[in-house]
């Protein structure tokens, strides 16, 4: 009953559909405080199965923060506190019975600034399917391996010097290995936190092509600064500002005739 | 002093009319009326003790200097004593004289130090001050007057080093001349002995030997049981530190582990002495075992804990500058916090901390003071570590202490010793340095 109160409060804010008839991911009513400082105020909304939706707004709204709250990245962080409810298909991710090392796993992630650890692109790749004990053997492995560094699109620029310093790679290609890393372990849903922030335009157009192409499989949330980037990769956007949602509705419509002013003025350069 | 005090007046009355222009006028007045200056006090200060040792010969009486036993050193010695007034029993009345000459000598050379230092301060200063017009660039003076000193500060300690060296080298020459080389690197038996000790044939029969090897058995044995405590303590205490531990604990721990380092090493060697090794001595009886009163393990033991704190603090910082992506990217895997560790941010770490052991290990290599108090020195070739053992560096100290010979072989193998020891050391900070490049050139 409070809960559905709750809601209805929550969608007063928020402008357009927060709702998706096939939600992989529902958030409800979600607060996150740093400290006193409160960074996300009351956000509820659906992310669909197989949907790239983006999140935008002026930087320190809380987009990467609601992000990290996918896949409890929030924990680490000692004054962060979350309220409200996010489930992956129906299953509260913050329940006590619920191990993070198994949901960060369904839920893969994409860091803002390329960070390949310090091993091989290989090693790189296993990592993941390692520590999670997805290969009973070296080939299985092996394939697991070449699997996600072809959809990654970067088979073919690092087939011949797989065992070559991942770091030793250009700033996209490390950024596609960190993408080849996330779906090595088959996530369902994929957090990219700007992906693209740190690549020059070239490499930005390639990430680009491949998270339209990733979106056929996964549900991915991209966070991005850059208005051009969200429309061309996403079908859904939400528009974040001080700590709350904005608006969320088609890419299209948020673009062409935003329904709330605050979103219109973003749009058109006023804020951010 | 007063040729100083005269400078800074100078110099304050140069900034004051200067400093309108820029401050850098003033510094380079400051500085190029000053550095001569300095140059000339030291000239002189250096200087005058020479002089004066040259001219205080025409008041030693003939007949001193004829007598058999004349020794010039031991005389000026006398001289300065009694300048210093230090005065053992009665002096003879030439050296009060000459004493008494000597101090008339440094009160005029002060005043003539402080007059040229004047005369200096005041013409360098000036000159500074007439090359001071509106085009002169002092700030590019300045810089090069800086550039200079920070240079002469390092070719001052690479000169240092190089004369360090260069003086075990000749000592070590001598030895070799005495010595074959062959015999000092492959002999297996230690053996020093004074050539009047056996001219006397004071019961040590035979020749002596200086067969090295025992010794540095010995500090290998003594630093690898010393790695085998610290690095594993240390290694983990910094992981701890560094990613388990709260703010508040590492705010309280890791100081607490420096004060390790802090603790003079003779302090641990006597613990080692008085209280480790007794106690190993005690427990080793118990569980059947002979464990000799001076035992490598002890010192080893006891040197290790000594070291923790270089592992543990260098590899702390190494590890916490392991960037934070890094282990966002490990836990957004879905890694523990364990398998981050281990996985991520040690590989990552790792030539810091390889390079932190390296720096321990030299440290224990060098090491003097425990073994000397804790490990004896009975030069056994032994690799049983609850035997009594010797080092490099507790046979150099007991070669050196007290009386001598100089020209003994014994007194040079010191030296020899040594420089075998700065080999070995350079040796292996250069290799450790090497692995800790091709580490950075992989992984950057
Ligand atoms: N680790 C943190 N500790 C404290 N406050 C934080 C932390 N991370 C972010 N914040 C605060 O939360 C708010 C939202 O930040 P963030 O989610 O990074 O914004 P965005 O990604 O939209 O730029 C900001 O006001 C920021 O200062
Ligand atoms: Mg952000």
């Amino acid at each position: 009953m409070n809960s559905k109160k709750n809601d209805l409060k929550s969608l007063e804010l928020t402008v357009g559909d927060v709702f998706s008839k096939n939600a992989r991911l529902k958030a409800r009513n979600v607060n996150v405080f740093y400290g006193e400082n409160k960074a996300i105020d009351n956000v509820t909304i659906d992310i669909g199965s197989k949907e790239v939706i983006s999140f935008i707004g002026p930087s320190g709204c809380g987009k990467s923060t609601f992000l990290r709250c996918f896949n409890r990245m929030n924990d680490t962080i000692d004054s962060c506190v979350i309220q409200g409810e996010i489930t992956i298909d129906e299953e509260n991710i913050y329940d006590k019975k619920i191990d993070v090392v198994p949901l960060r796993a369904r839920i893969g992630m994409v860091f803002q600034k390329p960070n390949p650890f310090p091993k091989s692109i290989y090693d790189n790749v296993a990592y993941g399917p390692r520590i999670h004990g997805l290969s009973d053997n070296k080939e299985h492995l092996d394939n697991i391996v070449e699997e996600a560094l072809k959809r990654a699109g970067l088979w073919k620029e690092v087939s011949d010097r797989l065992s070559s310093p991942g770091t030793g790679l250009s700033g996209g290609q490390q950024q596609r290995l960190c993408i080849a890393r996330a779906i090595a372990v088959s996530p369902e849903v994929i957090l990219m936190d700007e992906p693209c922030s740190a690549l020059d335009p070239i490499a930005t157009a390639k990430i680009e092509e491949l998270i339209h192409e990733l979106g056929n499989e996964y549900s991915i949330v991209i966070v991005t600064h850059s208005m051009q980037q969200a429309a061309r990769v996403s079908k859904r956007t939400a528009y974040f500002h001080l700590g709350k949602l904005i608006e969320v509705g088609k890419t299209k419509e948020i673009f062409t005739s935003p329904k709330h002013n605050q979103t219109e003025a973003y749009i058109s350069g006023k804020i951010g | 002093m007063l040729g100083y005090n005269r400078a800074k007046g100078l110099v304050n009355l140069n900034q004051k009319n200067l400093h309108s222009l820029t401050h850098y006028y003033g510094i380079f007045c400051l500085l190029s009326a000053l550095l001569p200056t300095l140059g000339v006090f030291f000239i002189f200060t250096i200087c005058d003790d020479l002089v004066f040792a040259e001219l205080v010969k025409e008041y030693i009486p003939n007949e001193v200097i004829n007598s058999k036993d004349y020794n010039f050193t031991i005389v000026l010695a006398q001289i300065n004593n009694s300048v210093e007034g230090l005065v053992f029993g009665t002096p003879p009345q030439w050296v009060t004289n000459a004493a008494e000459i000597w101090k008339s000598w440094v009160i005029k050379s002060n005043i003539l130090t402080m007059i040229v230092c004047a005369i200096t301060i005041l013409t360098s200063g000036f000159l500074s001050y007439k090359k001071i017009h509106s085009e002169f660039r002092s700030r590019n003076a300045v810089e090069k007057i800086v550039m200079t000193i920070l240079g002469v500060s390092s070719v001052i300690a690479i000169l240092t080093t190089i004369a360090i060296i260069f003086s075990v080298v000749f000592e070590s020459i001598r030895f070799f001349a005495l010595i074959p080389y062959d015999e000092f690197l492959f002999g297996t038996v230690w053996n020093p002995q004074f050539e009047g000790a056996e001219r006397a044939g004071s019961g040590q029969e035979g020749l002596s030997q200086y067969g090295a090897i025992p010794l540095f058995a010995g500090t290998f044995l003594i630093s690898i049981i010393a790695l085998c405590v610290s690095v594993p303590i240390g290694l983990l205490s910094a992981i701890y530190l560094s990613e388990y531990a709260s703010s508040k604990e590492r705010a309280f721990f890791k100081p607490l582990l420096e004060v390790l380092a802090g603790i003079p090493t003779v302090v641990y060697g006597f613990f080692a002495a008085l209280t480790v090794a007794p106690f190993l001595r005690s427990s080793g009886s118990m569980l059947g075992l002979d464990i000799a009163s001076e035992s490598a393990l002890a010192a080893g033991l006891v040197m290790g804990i000594m070291i923790i704190p270089f592992i543990s603090s260098l590899s702390d910082d190494v590890i916490n500058a392991v960037p934070q992506s890094l282990r966002d990217a490990g836990y957004g895997l879905g890694s523990t916090k364990n398998e981050t560790v281990m996985k991520i941010v040690l590989p990552a770490a790792l030539p810091g901390v390889v390079a932190s052991i390296i720096l321990a290990v030299s440290r224990a290599v060098g090491e003097t003071m425990i073994v000397v108090m804790a490990a004896g020195l009975a030069a056994n070739l032994t690799a049983n570590p609850l035997e009594a053992v010797t080092t490099v560096t507790s046979q150099i100290v007991t070669i050196l202490v007290g009386d001598q010979e100089f020209e003994s072989a014994k007194t040079l193998s010191a030296f020899a010793l040594a420089l075998t020891l700065i080999i070995i050391t350079l040796g292996m900070n250069f290799y450790a340095l090497h692995v800790v490049k091709k580490y950075r050139e992989q992984y950057e």
